[in-house]
């Protein structure tokens, strides 16, 4: 742990300065440890902001500093001149919301059925499950492309919906929480006669909350960033999502557009860093308070 | 680019046509324009160069779209040249193609391959596609002596270089042959620890395999034919050794990205680069030098490899479909369009007429480095057009790649690569037969 505070003694010049500084970083020593890596893992995201602000020549020139010469705006709005991201914006957002909505209902009942119920050929079910989250998700395109096709779905928004309402993973992830949900607990609902929606709601759903969150936060980021299935599907850009935005931007012939690029970047991924921010402490808190070991 | 260019040129097809023996051939020709009854037509395209194509593509299918009623072309972007010719295949597959769509012009042989592709030679010929195109743009849709398409936004590989970091070395004029071409990327390599601060060469990476192809063409070696590739002759493995060479004595970045190349480029840690024509508009304005486009060096002879699409018409849908998918591909490709696409993109024009408008030549008196590709497009022909070119594209680039770092040499590279693709093409058109 002394090893840890050495840098700190570069600084300090005083004796006393020098006292103070040790004693605080004896008590922050984890702070030494956790703030280069914090800014390691924030330092994509300030490159990023950096180059959305830059001219194009800046970014390559070798006398040109990390900072910006001047903070140009002129990317963002030239950057939203190339699709309709509003649209796009709006698509995603109704994709995403309606893809997270449905798996939560589809996995928890799946899980808890495959965690707590017995039915004939159970352990032949889960296992086809489990099949399917070996699948690649590009093995089933064409399937699923045909079907959607015969359902009249192609080229609308549902398009992009509707294959992922179920979720091979989520229920897998899930059906492990409820086993570890001790089964004292739902037996004493049962005798409060609760049937198995209400010990469900009751005692299953508060106690998995950790996993319900974790599988969200994989799901949204996912669904969010996925490019090729809504490019095979839709046509219109009324029904497009905003990674398809982005794609205009990297160009394959002739090397990326980098200002634009990030520029676009910021715009897509600003509506997911909000809500994280927003909720990071629900985030948290749902991980730490659980009675369940 | 005006309404009456088009109606001559419909009434021209429909005279010749009818005047041509081959009428029951091409029922569509001569079917009468619809008029009141609208048409549908989708169009799918990629996104490949900088600048804000998409806006350019949407602007002028708005454009026909006004000028012809009658016909509804709908703009459908898909992508990369992959993800297009996916999402193509796939529309192919359950029996819906788009109307019109624009691939890589590798991608011929695949297509044809799934029997996909509507003939154009008998309308071409009665046309003035024939006169007008440029005869080495016009050969990438060329498949025994048929026509399957309209080349619309062709490139080639050029040699760009650093003319500051030019005349700093002394180097008068960029290499013209292979030998210039190692002495120039000698002198203009700086040294300085296991890796040069600056590569004399760059070669783009993950499209080497284009510009290895050119490389073959330069000696006299046109390194596939229909149905197999010629990788294991001695002419592409004197090329590959030159390569090497270079990449031994350390004038040559021995692997790159293609992106990451042309950043390279700009930033001034590689004085001169192998790209596309296609990057032309974005190396001239983000480099903070004077950029210099060169042909590429030749060895016998001048060569390139052809990179870009046309644009192709499905042979599966109804034939005022395909009467409708032919004015919007002439159009497409008219002398006035071409020569505006031309400019706002870097890719070449296709037709001559494109290359004579005042336009165009106001355009080359102020860019005059735009004029190499076309000078080069004379030596230039398709790319790699044989079945399952996408695996072909994999193979020789990973020998390419192991052979540069020096896991292997050049000739055992490339017989292996042949050796394998060879068996790889007679299993697919296997498929295709049985």
């Amino acid at each position: 742990m002394t090893d840890m505070t050495e840098p700190r003694k570069a600084f300090a010049s005083p004796v006393a300065a020098f006292r103070r500084n040790l004693q605080r970083a004896r008590q922050g020593w984890l702070h030494l440890l956790l703030v280069p890596v914090a800014l390691l893992w924030v330092s994509p995201l300030v490159w990023i902001i950096l180059t959305s602000l830059k001219t194009r020549t800046e970014i390559f020139h070798p006398e040109a500093g990390v900072l910006p010469a001047v903070l140009r705006f002129e990317n963002y709005p030239a950057t939203l001149t190339v699709a309709p991201f509003g649209t796009y914006l709006l698509n995603s957002i109704l994709v995403t919301g309606s893809i997270i909505a449905a798996q939560l209902v589809t996995i928890t009942l799946a899980a808890y059925a495959f965690a707590r119920l017995e039915f004939p050929l159970k352990r032949f079910f889960f296992a086809i499950f489990l099949l399917q989250v070996m699948f690649p998700i590009y093995a089933t395109f064409l399937t699923n492309f045909v079907t959607l096709r015969d359902m009249g779905l192609v080229n609308t928004l549902p398009a992009l919906i509707v294959p992922f309402i179920a979720s091979g993973y989520g229920t897998f992830m899930l059906r492990q929480s409820f086993r570890q949900v001790p089964s004292e607990l739902s037996d004493a609902a049962r005798l409060d006669g609760c049937g198995h929606l209400a010990i469900l709601w009751h005692v299953y759903l508060p106690l998995v909350k950790p996993t319900l969150v974790a599988f969200g936060i994989i799901s949204v980021v996912v669904h969010w960033n996925d490019y090729m299935w809504p490019l095979l599907v839709t046509n219109s850009d009324s029904v497009r999502t905003l990674p398809i935005g982005l794609g205009l931007l990297a160009k394959a012939d002739s090397g990326a557009d980098w200002t634009r690029l990030m520029a676009g970047t910021m715009i897509v991924i600003a509506p997911l860093l909000l809500f994280f921010v927003i909720f990071q402490r629900r985030f948290v808190d749902s991980f730490m308070h659980t009675g369940v070991k | 680019m005006n309404p009456s260019n088009s109606n001559i040129t419909r009434r021209r097809v429909l005279t010749a046509a009818l005047a041509a023996p081959v009428i029951s051939k091409m029922p569509w020709v001569i079917s009468p324009a619809r008029a009141g009854s609208t048409v549908n037509l989708q169009f799918m395209y990629p996104v490949g160069v900088s600048g804000d194509i998409n806006t350019i593509i949407t602007g002028m299918i708005a454009d026909f779209n006004e000028q012809h009623p009658g016909i509804v072309v709908e703009a459908v972007y898909a992508g990369t040249y992959e993800s297009t010719e996916q999402k193509v295949i796939t529309d192919i597959g359950v029996g819906a193609p788009p109307a019109l769509w624009l691939p890589i012009n590798s991608a011929l042989q695949t297509f044809l391959g799934v029997d996909a592709l509507e003939d154009l030679t008998d309308v071409a010929k009665a046309d003035d596609i024939y006169e007008d195109f440029i005869g080495g743009f016009l050969d990438t849709c060329i498949s025994d002596g048929r026509l399957y398409g309209l080349s619309f936004q062709p490139s080639t590989p050029v040699l760009y270089y650093n003319k500051a970091a030019l005349a700093e070395a002394g180097v008068e004029a960029a290499p013209e042959t292979w030998d210039d071409l190692f002495e120039t990327a000698q002198a203009l390599t700086i040294r300085g620890g296991d890796t040069p601060s600056r590569w004399g060469l760059t070669v783009g990476g993950g499209w080497h395999d284009w510009i290895f192809e050119a490389f073959c063409r330069q000696n006299e070696l046109l390194p596939w034919e229909g149905d197999k590739v010629l990788w294991d002759r001695p002419e592409a493995v004197e090329a590959l050794q030159f390569w090497k060479a270079m990449v031994d004595v350390g004038c040559m970045a021995p692997s790159s990205t293609w992106q990451g190349s042309a950043n390279d480029f700009m930033a001034g840690s590689t004085a001169m680069l192998y790209h596309s024509t296609g990057s032309l508009t974005n190396l001239r304005t983000s480099s903070s030098f004077d950029v210099g486009v060169a042909m590429m060096p030749k060895r016998k002879v001048w060569g390139a490899s052809q990179g870009g699409g046309p644009i192709m018409i499905a042979k599966n849908q109804s034939d005022a479909h395909k009467e409708a998918a032919w004015t919007f591909a002439r159009w497409m490709t008219s002398t006035d369009v071409q020569a505006e696409w031309g400019m706002a993109t870097g890719y070449l024009a296709v037709r001559k007429s494109s290359w004579e408008t005042k336009v165009m030549q106001d355009y080359l008196a102020k860019v005059p480095e735009a004029r190499t590709a076309l000078n080069q497009a004379e030596y230039s022909g398709a790319y790699l057009q044989v079945p399952a070119y996408a695996r072909a594209r994999d193979v020789i680039k990973s020998a390419i790649d192991r052979t540069l770092v020096g896991e292997i040499e050049p000739e055992a590279a490339l017989t292996a690569a042949a050796t394998d693709m060879n068996r790889e093409i007679a299993r697919v058109m296997r498929r295709q037969r049985g």
